[in-house]
């Protein structure tokens, strides 16, 4: 490399590792230690991809060309903005933009997963390329219910409900369907650094109060078999390459050596015969670079946890601990995820009923909560869980239930003062 | 799971199952940040309609643009102003049918719309110069209000150069000093200015990642790459330097476009005040094209119609062909190597901090490999217009074309010159 280049590349090193940024660019910063330019040079065209917006085949931009024919959004960052976390729409008349709608038929496919829809497959894809029909829209209308704390303040609390309206493809009969929102993309190669052994020793480890937690097993498509699940909203990807070469094919259309086929069902046939940008449209050199990217992103450092340290005693007093595990051993070094990645009935409040792996309608993969206190600056109006439901922290506290009930009616008790520590606490993660 | 109700009817009843059945389709190379703001402003103002966002770089939209049924693309929004020129000659566009009240239609030397307005600018981009305020501080100077000052001894070795071979907007930035200092003047103040220069190969988030980590004083970009940096909190400013230039948006309606009320509704709506007031965005920062706007912008936003009414915006647009030129004389000249211009004009400024007269060294390294009558010769820039590059990937110079065998000459040429210059330097023992 020139020299020139060589400098440019350290000087960005030196910008991007400043340490300790609650600025907007917090959850994009590279993991310590990114020092050689080789591997520098990796991270940021992996950011690229990442930031990419994808092109109709056929295009002089080969390498970025292939969107769709059906898809969500035509970049990753778009549901993922800034990293972080997507959005909920406001009311029924908004479209999903950053959220988006699983479904599958009751039952399990080959290898125990969920069974796609044969019309529909196992997502529902709004969009098009021109001449493509767009599978149909999606609309989330809101059921308020009040609820009231121990001290006598109330609050409501907001319940998704789904329809469906201009459906492309004929009608979609009895189906499970999933609402997600994108979730933050910071500290994954972390997680992944967590072995199997420890995610079952962490499952068989004996709880308080009635806590369990599971690993989901789900289909490696690269290795042909059952492994330990540990990314996405039930655990039901074994890595994070195939949790990104699925998001690529499930949400914008691209195919990559994981996902060959074009995501196109049988009696899609403009879908079939649109033209494809490749064979696969991202290549293995790719798909490495978008790994390589999310894996070194560093989840932001906490702000001044000294002052927290009430609040922190009380997150664990509750119970919140037992499964948003403050500390966590990823291979050599021990992290501070705030999860345990392993599945929890979280009861019927929060339940989707569409089963995943072993995932039953009611179980979800605890959420990490590393960056959670700098969501309300970097993507304001987010909102928290699955699929945004919760306006505020505390109303996310409060939809836990199953395993996590005690826990949660130990916070609903809770003297305002104290309620508040254990928020602050929140908010330095 | 999810059960019918009563709210269904009234989702059933609501405007929003009025919607038209098929998006508006935005062809745009804008970044996702800056379209998700305006798709969801725009659908909140105008519930019946909605949008469908694709995206391809300028020169990809081009081809695609010009197919029989134009990708079935309702409306073209891109800072491309050559594509709205080619697509018009094309007859690609219809008329706009907007209302164009309130928009002028030139600022300085820089149209905002055609004569027929088939096609209507929306927003502006200035060039000009990111500055880390600290580092100049330390270095003791104020910071470049012009061209000229970056030649302060101050900055040498502190100033990122966006690489003409390899960053989009870069090729303005060299028209730009050629048009306001005259062909010679402006030449020789690029051989300088890339001479004690760190030349960056990426895009203006890096030029802007240079200037805020302080490598670099002064980095030469666009306002709404460092005006990004900023709202994130990094400590870098914009300045637009006298002799400034403007890269115009245009906005334009296909011929072949079937949602023609949506995508006018549109069109208005990125023309309206509600629009133009959205372009300051933190993640925006675009100077807007309807000047009755910038009375509600933050204190301090750079007005270019008051600097333009004081001759601040001269710089005429130039051919793509004239941009591909004056990038291959840069490249043949003076990019390649560029460490052997660095050391050159290196020994030149150690030379005359010595009192040296060394006007004949400088005559070596500023005077470019052609005039400016050559340079707009029909037949040479009709050269660079059938050069079939894509984007940044630019074809090596070969001598199996003519073009090529030209470039290799002012390659010769530069060597030639460097080697002279290096020759006298030599000689006095500089």
């Amino acid at each position: 490399m020139k020299h020139a280049a060589r400098v440019v590349l350290l000087a960005a090193l030196a910008l991007v590792c400043a340490s300790a940024r609650a600025d907007r660019e917090a959850f994009s910063q590279p993991l310590p230690g990114l020092d050689d330019e080789a591997r520098l040079e990796r991270f940021f065209k992996g950011r690229g991809l990442f930031r990419q917006a994808w092109v109709i085949a056929p295009s002089q931009d080969e390498a970025v060309d292939g969107l769709g024919p059906l898809y969500n959004r035509i970049t990753c960052i778009a549901c993922h903005p800034k990293n972080g976390r997507g959005q909920a729409p406001a009311d029924e008349h908004a479209p999903l933009r950053t959220l988006l709608v699983r479904l599958s038929l009751p039952g399990q496919d080959a290898h125990g997963g969920p069974r796609p829809h044969p019309a529909y497959g196992d997502q529902l894809n709004e969009l098009g390329i021109p001449g493509v029909r767009g599978e149909g829209r999606a609309r989330i209308h809101w059921e308020e219910r009040p609820v009231q704390l121990a001290d006598g303040e109330t609050l409501s609390l907001r319940q998704p409900r789904l329809s469906f309206s201009e459906l492309g493809y004929g009608p979609l009969g009895d189906i499970r369907t999933s609402v997600r929102v994108g979730t933050p993309v910071f500290g994954l190669g972390l997680l992944e650094a967590v072995s199997a052994e420890e995610l079952q020793r962490m499952a068989d480890e004996p709880k308080a109060d009635g806590v369990r937690g599971r690993v989901n097993q789900v289909w490696s498509v690269e290795r042909q078999r059952l492994e330990p699940g540990r990314f996405g909203l039930k655990a039901n990807q074994p890595d994070l390459q195939q949790q990104i070469a699925s998001a690529l094919h499930g949400d914008l259309g691209i195919t990559s050596p994981l996902y060959p086929q074009e995501n196109c069902a049988p009696q899609q046939r403009e879908c079939q015969k649109a033209r494809n940008g490749g064979t696969p449209e991202v290549d293995g050199m790719q798909l490495m670079e978008l790994h390589f990217y999310l894996s070194q992103l560093a989840p932001p450092p906490r702000r001044a946890p000294d002052r927290v340290q009430r609040g922190e005693a009380l997150f664990a007093a509750t119970g919140c601990a037992a499964c948003h595990r403050p500390q966590v051993q990823a291979g050599a070094q021990v992290i501070a995820p705030y999860t345990d990645l392993l599945l929890h009935d979280m009861g019927d409040g929060l339940a989707d009923g569409r089963e995943d792996y072993l995932a039953s309608g009611n179980e979800w993969r605890t959420s990490p909560l590393w960056g959670l206190g700098l969501i309300e600056q970097i993507n304001p109006g987010a909102g928290y869980l699955h699929d945004g439901r919760a306006r505020s922290l505390v109303e996310a506290v409060l939809w836990h239930g199953g395993e996590a009930a005690l826990a949660r009616d130990r916070f609903r008790a809770l003297a305002k003062p104290d309620r508040e520590a254990l928020l602050a606490f929140l908010r330095s993660l | 799971m999810f059960r019918c109700k009563a709210w269904l009817l009234a989702l059933a009843l609501s405007p929003a199952s009025l919607l038209a059945a098929e998006p508006v389709v935005v062809l745009t190379s804008y970044p996702e940040e800056m379209m998700s703001r305006f798709e969801e402003a725009f659908e909140q103002a105008n519930p019946d309609y909605r949008l469908q966002i694709l995206w391809r770089q300028g020169f990809d939209a081009l081809p695609f643009l010009r197919q029989a049924d134009q990708g079935g693309v309702d409306l073209y929004w891109a800072p491309s102003p050559g594509n709205f020129a080619r697509l018009a000659r094309d007859g690609g566009w219809q008329p706009l049918g907007v209302d164009l009240q309130g928009l002028p239609p030139r600022i300085g030397d820089t149209p905002l719309r055609d004569a027929q307005a088939r096609y209507q600018a929306t927003e502006l981009a200035g060039y000009g110069f990111a500055i880390h305020p600290p580092s100049l501080a330390e270095l003791g100077m104020d910071a470049p209000k012009d061209w000229t000052d970056l030649l302060d001894p101050r900055l040498r070795g502190r100033i990122a150069l966006p690489d003409p071979a390899r960053v989009g907007f870069a090729p303005v930035l060299l028209d730009i000093v050629l048009q306001a200092y005259g062909w010679e003047r402006g030449w020789a103040l690029w051989s300088e200015i890339a001479g004690q220069s760190r030349l960056v190969s990426r895009g203006g988030t890096l030029v802007s990642d240079e200037v805020a980590s302080g490598r670099a004083a002064v980095g030469l970009s666009i306002d709404f790459f460092v005006a990004s940096a900023v709202s994130n909190g990094q400590p870098v400013d914009f300045v637009y330097p006298v002799h400034g230039g403007l890269n115009p948006a245009h906005i334009a309606i296909t011929r072949t476009a079937k949602q023609v009320d949506g995508a006018r509704a549109f069109v208005r709506f990125v023309l309206s005040d509600a629009g133009q007031r959205l372009l300051a965005d933190p993640d925006i920062r675009k100077l807007p094209v309807r000047p009755g706007v910038y009375a509600e912008l933050p204190a301090g936003y750079h007005d270019p119609f008051a600097a333009a009414r004081k001759g601040g915006y001269a710089y005429k647009a130039a051919s793509r062909e004239r941009l591909a030129l004056v990038t291959s004389l840069f490249v043949q000249w003076l990019g390649q190597p560029h460490e052997r211009l660095v050391a050159l004009w290196a020994r030149v400024h150690a030379g005359e901090a010595m009192g040296r007269d060394l006007q004949a060294v400088r005559a070596y390294l500023g005077v470019p490999p052609i005039s400016a009558g050559q340079a707009a010769s029909a037949d040479l820039l009709q050269l660079f217009g059938e050069r079939q590059d894509s984007g940044m990937q630019h074809q090596p110079a070969s001598d199996q074309d003519e073009l090529g065998r030209r470039e290799i000459a002012w390659q010769f040429h530069s060597a030639t010159r460097h080697a002279e210059a290096a020759r006298l330097l030599d000689e006095m023992g500089l």
